[in-house]
């Protein structure tokens, strides 16, 4: 008795409880009876003729069938095809086969298709039958307590932390094979989960775990779900990558064509001596690289990408430093109000650069989405907010007057309990009204918990806080979430102009976010105007505000003062 | 009427069906008959005749399964022999084999 039947000794709750059930399938009436007076008393016996009706029957009990003994010679489908079929379902495989002929040639075949063991015709005496049922029923007891410990729940592939030792393993047994690292994810997962629902998506989950299974199967190599819709594969080295993502996406979408698109990130030929978990890191730099395009479902780890990474990398190790010698400017961009005729300034936006003394000028491109991933964004908003409510009380103080200026609010800093306290205490300590502080929030952060960031955000409305929505129109959003957002302005994300003026020419999707705005009674600002034109239309349109480089480009706080004194 | 002795005496080997009988003599006779009944001796001997020997090999090894299972030996012997021939599509006169299964089993469905 193992340790752990002991501890439960299940063999007694299971003699309490039904008998297991066993399947046999056997088309002779003689053999099956013999099975049947051998097996009844300890099983619960089910029969089938024929491999179609007994498939029937496994898939009907996949989850609580103990054994199948399966006579190979079948009419119809063979038994060594259902055997196959049994084998590689990953909801079935887990069944254990023991297989009844009487060639020696068939036995070889059907333990190499995966039967766990055989039983000679005639049959032996029935005492070892009997043996030989409880043994492949035990050990694959065993396996399938290993297995729920080692498995993914939802699609029955490794999870994580096990993937990684067997990737180990596997490198012992294939020590000079050129092996490749892939991280698999699903493109707008997130959409798709709130689109289609949950059971979809877990639908759509479990359609790429049993199709990686059956690549890995037929392929050599292992496959995982890492987290959420984010899979790794590790197998040996291939040189095209783009069928294995049709085939992965084709099984993904099921009946719906064109409704999944699959990224691979590939890391080739693996530095054997670097971390596994390394490897894989590299692998999902690859996929991240394809993060916004729809067209390429493929991306292998390179010299661009590593040097990508070592970038990323330095900039993370400086990250402090540049904290402790302000290294990050305040810029500020002015904001006009365009309802008159002749433009008035009524505010800016403080943006954050970083003057790297080796790098130079690092535009935020590259270092707040970086930031914004691993949760540094934190300490430089804080940073942002401290530096620019210095910088208005400084102007209020010695100049008597200053705009509105807004400040960039991330996503994780809607989960600070103490964020409506900070700003009250930055308003305070500098003098300030709560007009003089405007706090954007990108869209984006509504999506993901909405209730209780409506609870956060009306919380500091309540305070006396300006709320802008940042990004509006990328994010996602439905309609009718919108309405019941607590806001006071939407920041029409840059997108919309680019696209409205050079892609398309069409100016139509801007009317529609401009009757949202007013039908939800805020003022629209619109960001990256560039020219006249832009400006004329959006006038013309009735945008409230613009900000862009028509009117000027983020300048740092000593230049801002000298036109807010000559405005 | 089928009996234990009846079927040694045709050259059963009933101690060794007995074992795998549970040592129940009603279970193994009321199986001999039930198999004599179904077994497709006529079907295999079609099969053979019209040279489809792929469905005489899967009725020969189906004969040969049930067979040895109740220790028929005097089928036993005739049926393993073509079964053999069949699998590997041997092309030879079968009348020889097919006759002395067909007389070995008339002798047993005579006892029933």
């Amino acid at each position: 008795m193992t340790a752990l039947n002991q501890m439960y000794d299940i063999s007694e709750i299971n003699a309490k409880n039904r008998k297991k059930p066993v399947l046999i399938v056997e088309d002779d009436f003689v053999n099956r009876e013999l099975l049947n007076a051998y097996l009844q008393q300890e099983y619960e016996i089910l029969c089938a003729e024929t491999a179609e009706e007994a498939l029937r029957i496994i898939h009907g009990n996949s989850e609580t069938l103990s054994l199948v003994l399966l006579d190979l010679n079948l009419p119809g489908m063979k038994g060594l095809d259902l055997l196959r079929e049994i084998k590689k379902d990953i909801d079935l495989s887990r069944i254990p086969v023991i297989v009844l002929t009487s060639d020696t040639e068939s036995e070889v075949d059907s333990l190499n298709a995966g039967a766990s063991d055989f039983i000679p015709k005639p049959y032996p005496r029935h005492e070892i039958i009997l043996a030989r049922v409880r043994r492949s029923i035990e050990l694959s007891e065993n396996k399938d307590l290993i297995r729920w410990t080692e498995r993914d729940q939802l699609t029955g592939l490794y999870n994580r932390e096990y993937f990684y030792r067997y990737a180990e393993i596997y490198d012992t047994f294939h020590q000079d094979e050129a092996t490749d690292a892939l991280v698999l994810d699903v493109s707008h997962f997130r959409v798709m989960n709130e689109r289609f629902g949950r059971a979809y998506a877990d639908e759509v989950l479990k359609r790429i775990g049993a199709e990686l299974f059956r690549i890995v199967r037929s392929n050599g190599g292992i496959a995982c779900r890492r987290e959420a819709d984010t899979f790794q594969v590790y197998c040996p080295h291939m040189t095209d990558y783009a069928p294995l993502a049709r085939q992965v996406t084709a099984a993904a979408c099921g009946k719906d064509k064109g409704r999944v698109h699959i990224r691979i990130g590939v890391y080739p030929r693996v530095d054997k001596t670097i971390d596994m978990e390394l490897r894989f890191d590299h692998a999902k730099s690859a996929a991240d690289s394809l993060r916004n395009s729809f067209s390429e479902s493929v991306a292998m780890y390179d010299e661009s990408l590593r040097a990508v990474e070592a970038f990323t990398e330095r900039l993370l190790d400086d990250f402090r430093t540049a904290l402790a010698q302000k290294q990050f400017a305040v810029y500020f961009q002015p904001k006009y109000g365009i309802r008159s005729p002749k433009p008035v300034l009524c505010g800016a936006e403080a943006l954050v650069r970083w003057q790297h003394p080796e790098l130079g000028m690092i535009p935020p491109g590259r270092f707040i989405p970086l930031f914004e991933s691993n949760g540094l964004i934190r300490e430089l908003d804080h940073y942002v907010w401290r530096e620019a409510a210095a910088q208005i009380g400084d102007w209020r103080k010695r100049m008597g007057c200053s705009v509105p200026v807004s400040v960039n609010v991330s996503r994780i800093d809607m989960m600070d309990p103490d964020l409506a306290d900070t700003f009250c205490r930055l308003v305070e300590e500098n003098g300030l009204s709560f007009d003089d502080l405007h706090l954007e929030i990108t869209e984006s952060a509504y999506t993901e918990d909405s209730e209780e960031l409506i609870r956060v955000v009306s919380g500091l409305r309540a305070r006396g806080f300006k709320i802008e929505m940042d990004d509006f129109g990328a994010g996602y959003s439905s309609l009718n979430m919108i309405t019941k957002l607590p806001i006071d302005a939407l920041k029409l994300d840059m997108m919309f102009i680019r696209t409205a003026f050079h892609e398309t020419g069409n100016t139509g999707i801007l009317k529609i976010m401009l009757d949202i705005s007013r039908y939800l009674s805020v003022p629209m600002i619109a960001e990256g105007v560039e020219t006249e034109e832009q400006m004329l239309t959006l006038q013309g349109l009735g945008c409230d505000i613009v900000q862009g480089y028509y009117f000027a480009r983020p300048m740092p706080a000593k230049d801002f003062e000298a036109y807010l004194k000559s405005k | 009427m089928l009996t234990i002795e009846s079927l040694r005496g045709w050259g059963a080997n009933v101690d060794e069906a007995l074992v795998r009988c549970l040592n129940n003599e009603s279970f193994y006779l009321m199986l001999v008959n039930k198999a004599m009944q179904d077994a497709p001796f006529d079907k295999l001997k079609e099969a053979v005749e019209t040279s489809d020997l792929d469905k005489g090999f899967a009725f020969a090894h189906s004969i040969k399964g049930m067979a040895a299972n109740l220790a028929l030996t005097p089928i036993c012997k005739p049926i393993e022999q073509i079964t053999e021939l069949l699998r590997h599509r041997t092309e030879m006169d079968y009348a020889p084999l097919l006759e002395e299964i067909e007389e070995k089993s008339r002798q047993l469905m005579a006892l029933l």
